[in-house]
């Protein structure tokens, strides 16, 4: 008997439990293995950001026991951003701007929390995939199958030495990309403080601060969740020199969605409604009760057009 | 029986005794099972999920009505009658065994009924203005942080470069 044959006959139903189970643990493992490498790695390296045919390269170092991380985008317009434990900073020199995001313990919602990571199993089938040599590393492949078009799946594949994750693409329904991020080159340990300080002093630049609230925002709500997305923040906060703007988050543990309204003033001409799109990242208008309403999402265009059509608000 | 099947699948047959498995596939409609059966369970182990698509047969039938009818004698110069039959033998097979797979294979997926909710197509638009405050607004709170890090801000500011004048 040839060994497809002895394991038909015999072990079929075995074979396929016990293998998808075991499997499964197994890319969960490896998930968290990637949690931890980027949470508790220093590193510095070369990563390209490929969306829509267009390529960008940037610079990312992490120095792990400040909780600091840099970001330098090398192409175009130059560009700066430094997340520390609670704000994010833009620095964009060409307009003398700094644009900040303080994060706040109500802002670090739990999601993706290393003890949740099964949670993504209601949305997503977790599994292994193929072992590849990328940038000089060798990688392991784990794949994130959404287990309805809601969602966008994701190919992530990880140094099997140190659990970094080198190449992530995100994935349409029909298996297409639709945004990557590779690291070309990667030097995990020896950074140092300076390496994570912002090249600008940014004295005397324009300060643009968000200034987030926790508020509940009265009258609205989105009447119909999109199936696996629960509502994980809601808060009032600046956004350029705008007035105060509320914002709603859903996640459904690994993609996130917003919800920003904006009243809309007398004097502004109306809102440009309609879809844009930017890599994995989808962006609906649309107008509701003198307020615009504008939907941010990595996901489908149809889930986030669903979010932005189930916003109502109701004289409270 | 099943052994006889196997074995020819596997081509552990001498010519003769796989002469006499063919003729048995073609005859008993119960051994014709067992041999679609093994296919299927042999790429489902190999891990072949490509299943052919629905009205294959029919549609390769339609397409052979529609060919010319090859008339010339001696289409397969330089074969024995002995490796003509087996061909032909194999070529009835494969039909049967499409028509197995056909049979066997689990339906299209239907579409999950969530995903079936319709709407209306929406006006594409270019980046709102603000385009880069909502995403620098959006990203911190997007779970996938936490396995990729910093890296997804690069979204944040990207569009600026490309669109600088709006």
């Amino acid at each position: 008997m040839s060994a497809w044959r002895s394991a038909a006959l015999l072990c079929v139903p075995l074979f396929s439990t016990l293998g998808t189970a075991h499997a499964q643990s197994d890319a969960l493992g490896w998930l968290r293995r990637i949690q931890d490498a980027t949470r508790h790695l220093s590193y510095s390296g070369t990563f390209v950001y490929q969306h829509g045919g267009r390529s960008e390269t940037s610079r990312i170092t992490r120095l792990a026991a400040a909780d600091t991380e840099r970001l330098e985008v090398l192409d175009g317009m130059p560009r700066e951003l430094v997340r520390t434990r609670d704000t994010v900073r833009c620095y964009l020199p060409e307009s003398q701007l700094v644009k900040v995001e303080r994060r706040t313990p109500e802002r670090n919602f739990p999601a993706l929390l290393p003890g949740e990571l099964s949670t993504l199993l209601q949305n997503y089938d977790i599994s292994l995939g193929e072992t590849r040599r990328i940038g000089g590393f060798e990688c392991q492949g784990v794949v994130l199958a959404p287990k309805d078009n809601l969602r966008y799946g994701y190919r992530l594949y990880a140094d099997t030495a140190s659990g970094m994750l080198v190449r992530a693409t995100t994935v349409d329904a029909a298996g297409n990309p639709v945004e990557q991020f590779t690291f070309t080159q990667l030097a995990i340990g020896r950074v140092t403080p300076e390496m994570v300080k912002p090249r600008h002093a940014a004295t005397g630049w324009r300060v643009e601060d968000a200034a987030t609230a926790p508020a509940r925002l009265a009258g609205w709500s989105v009447n119909a969740d999109l199936p696996g997305f629960h509502k994980v923040v809601e808060l009032t906060r600046r956004m350029g020199e705008s007035k105060p703007v509320g914002q709603l988050v859903f996640s459904d543990g690994l993609a996130a969605v917003s919800v920003f309204i904006e009243p809309l003033g007398p004097q502004r001409e109306p809102p440009r409604t309609g879809l844009a799109s930017l890599g994995a990242i989808h962006i609906y208008t649309r107008e509701v009760a003198n307020h615009m309403v504008t939907v941010v999402g990595e996901a489908p265009a149809a889930s986030v057009q669903r979010i932005a059509n189930a916003v109502q608000y109701r004289r409270p | 029986m099943t052994e006889k099947i196997s074995a020819l699948m596997d081509g552990e047959l001498e010519a003769r005794a796989a002469d006499e498995a063919l003729e048995l596939l073609r005859r008993d409609g119960e051994a014709a099972d067992c041999w679609r059966l093994y296919h299927l369970m042999s790429d489902a182990l190999h891990g072949q999920r490509q299943f052919l698509s629905p009205r294959f047969v029919e549609r390769v039938a339609a397409r052979l009505a529609t060919e010319p009818a090859v008339l010339t004698s001696g289409a397969l110069p330089g074969r024995t009658p002995l490796q003509r039959y087996a061909l032909a033998a194999a070529a009835s097979l494969a039909a049967v065994a499409l028509v197995g797979w056909l049979a066997l294979a689990p339906p299209p997926q239907s579409q999950p009924p969530l995903a079936q909710a319709q709407q209306p197509a929406a006006l594409t638009v270019s980046l709102p203005h603000a385009a880069n405050d909502y995403l620098l607004a959006h990203q911190g709170f997007s779970p996938r942080m936490s396995l990729l890090g910093i890296a997804p801000y690069v979204r944040t500011v990207a569009e600026h470069a490309d669109e600088p004048a709006k």
